[in-house]
């Protein structure tokens, strides 16, 4: 896998691109950006967590405490959009 | 590392030859619980910066399993002290975490509640209810078989709030809360199991953990993903008792003339006894190393190191007392207590069948 990680230069297209390619990883199916992927049944409550330990280790940051609710991982946008809120703070 | 080798020598020399004796007693002696506890080893994960050992979840599996060669039980408080504190360090805040970690490295014992009399595999099922009323948070509800709460000064309670979940850090003396120790545990008998009962116990809110709400599910696997892994090093350490006892048995005793382990069978019940010890030793390492690295696969590799371990576990005891025989066959011999823990971890943390259920879902979702 290879991942433009961890730059200060990491923009929303690159978190969005970069979340895209993990999971059709593990999917092995294409993912629209704004698709609600628990609704899906594609994500087991496993890969749920998967999610969380693949953004706080690519992007370099900590979702703990009140920003662990399933809505911010309920789709590529909102994960996107995770990351760049923790990423600023 | 120096430390760990530190830390094993300093177990074997507390728990000496006394583990048979806390079996059948039902009691591990509190100094020895706070002299680990005070020392930072019952949760030796804990970060340097919030006052613990900063070990890796590799040196701590190897510490977990040595303590589980020696006695399941007082490895059953390593396991829930270590997931309370991996919970705290998890969903409290910055504030929360130094508290909080600062006393379970410091010699005070923690419990961590998750089931309840109709919510056991199925915790989704869980009633107890937690509740943000002014500036108190409020619980009410039962929790069973929580592990080391007869010793505990806290305990890390597990409950839903509003449409999601939270966690709560409880004071086991506080008004409200009644702590009843399980009367006749069948294995891990000395790990104070206890039912916990929660009447409107009411607390200062900051006894609420800040990642209040979150989805029930993250919570739990969150928190349980830390035990699987210390469950599935505490079964390695069950292995390599039952071994060493198997070995040492078949090669002192003698029937129809030569050791037991001249005889083919005792000795293909050895090399399986290896090969469980092996196998179970190589998925343990392979889940520590995906928590150290931060690998995402680290949540289903616990599950999966859960699963085979304790699989193993519970055969090969059955495996040990069949080669001890007689010699093994009393309440306390090491063998017959693995064969009673070795079961429970069949059960606890997820049992073999909610795994299954687990891996299926994930194979289903990543492989078809």
């Amino acid at each position: 896998m290879t991942l433009s990680i961890n730059q200060p230069t990491t923009t929303a297209d690159d978190v969005e691109q970069d979340l895209l390619r993990f999971l059709k990883q593990h999917t092995k199916k294409s993912w629209e950006p704004d698709v609600d992927l628990f609704a899906s049944g594609a994500v087991s409550s496993l890969f749920a967590m998967q999610l969380v330990m693949f953004l706080e280790k690519n992007f370099d940051i900590a979702i703990g405490g009140d920003n662990l609710t399933l809505a911010n991982f309920r789709t590529v946008n909102a994960m996107t959009a995770l990351v760049r809120r923790l990423s600023d703070e | 590392m120096s430390d760990d080798l530190t830390a094993a020598a300093l177990v074997t020399e507390l728990v000496g030859d006394r583990a048979d004796g806390w079996d059948r007693e039902g009691r591990i002696p509190t100094e020895v619980i706070r002299e680990l506890g005070a020392k930072g080893l019952l949760c030796a994960e804990v970060p340097a910066r919030l006052g613990g050992l900063g070990l890796t979840s590799l040196q701590n599996g190897e510490f977990t399993a040595h303590v589980g060669s020696l006695c399941s039980s007082l490895r059953s408080l390593l396991t829930s002290q270590g997931m309370a504190a991996w919970a705290i360090q998890r969903f409290g805040s910055k504030e929360q975490q130094v508290h909080y970690l600062s006393r379970l490295t410091s010699g005070e014992v923690v419990g961590i509640a998750f089931s309840e009399p109709g919510a056991g595999s199925d915790l989704f099922a869980m009633s107890t209810e937690i509740r943000v009323e002014g500036d108190s948070v409020v619980l009410e509800g039962t929790k069973v078989w929580v592990t080391g709460a007869a010793y505990a000064d806290l305990l890390v309670v597990i409950g839903r709030f509003g449409d999601g979940a939270a966690a709560a850090i409880v004071p086991a003396d506080a008004p409200g809360v009644t702590v009843e120790r399980v009367s006749n545990p069948m294995g891990c008998r000395a790990a104070g199991h206890a039912g916990v009962h929660l009447a409107a116990v009411r607390l200062p809110v900051d006894a609420l953990l800040r990642g209040a709400g979150q989805p029930l599910s993250m919570l739990v696997t969150s928190a349980l993903t830390y035990g699987r892994v210390s469950v599935a090093w505490g079964c390695a350490g069950i292995l390599r008792a039952c071994l060493t006892a198997a070995a040492r048995h078949a090669k002192s005793r003698r029937q129809f003339g030569k050791p037991l382990a001249e005889h083919q069978l005792i000795g293909r019940h050895l090399a399986e006894l290896l090969v469980a010890e092996q196998v179970t030793t190589r998925v343990c390492e392979h889940a520590s190393r995906c928590w150290d690295s931060g690998s995402p696969e680290m949540i289903t590799a616990a599950v999966v190191a859960k699963h085979v371990s304790a699989g193993h576990a519970a055969r090969s005891a059955s495996t040990a007392v069949q080669v001890l025989a007689s010699a093994g066959a009393s309440d306390g011999h090491v063998v017959a207590r693995a064969y009673r823990d070795a079961k429970l971890m069949e059960i606890i943390e997820g049992s073999s069948e909610i795994c299954q259920l687990m891996l299926a879902e994930h194979a289903l979702a990543v492989a078809s």
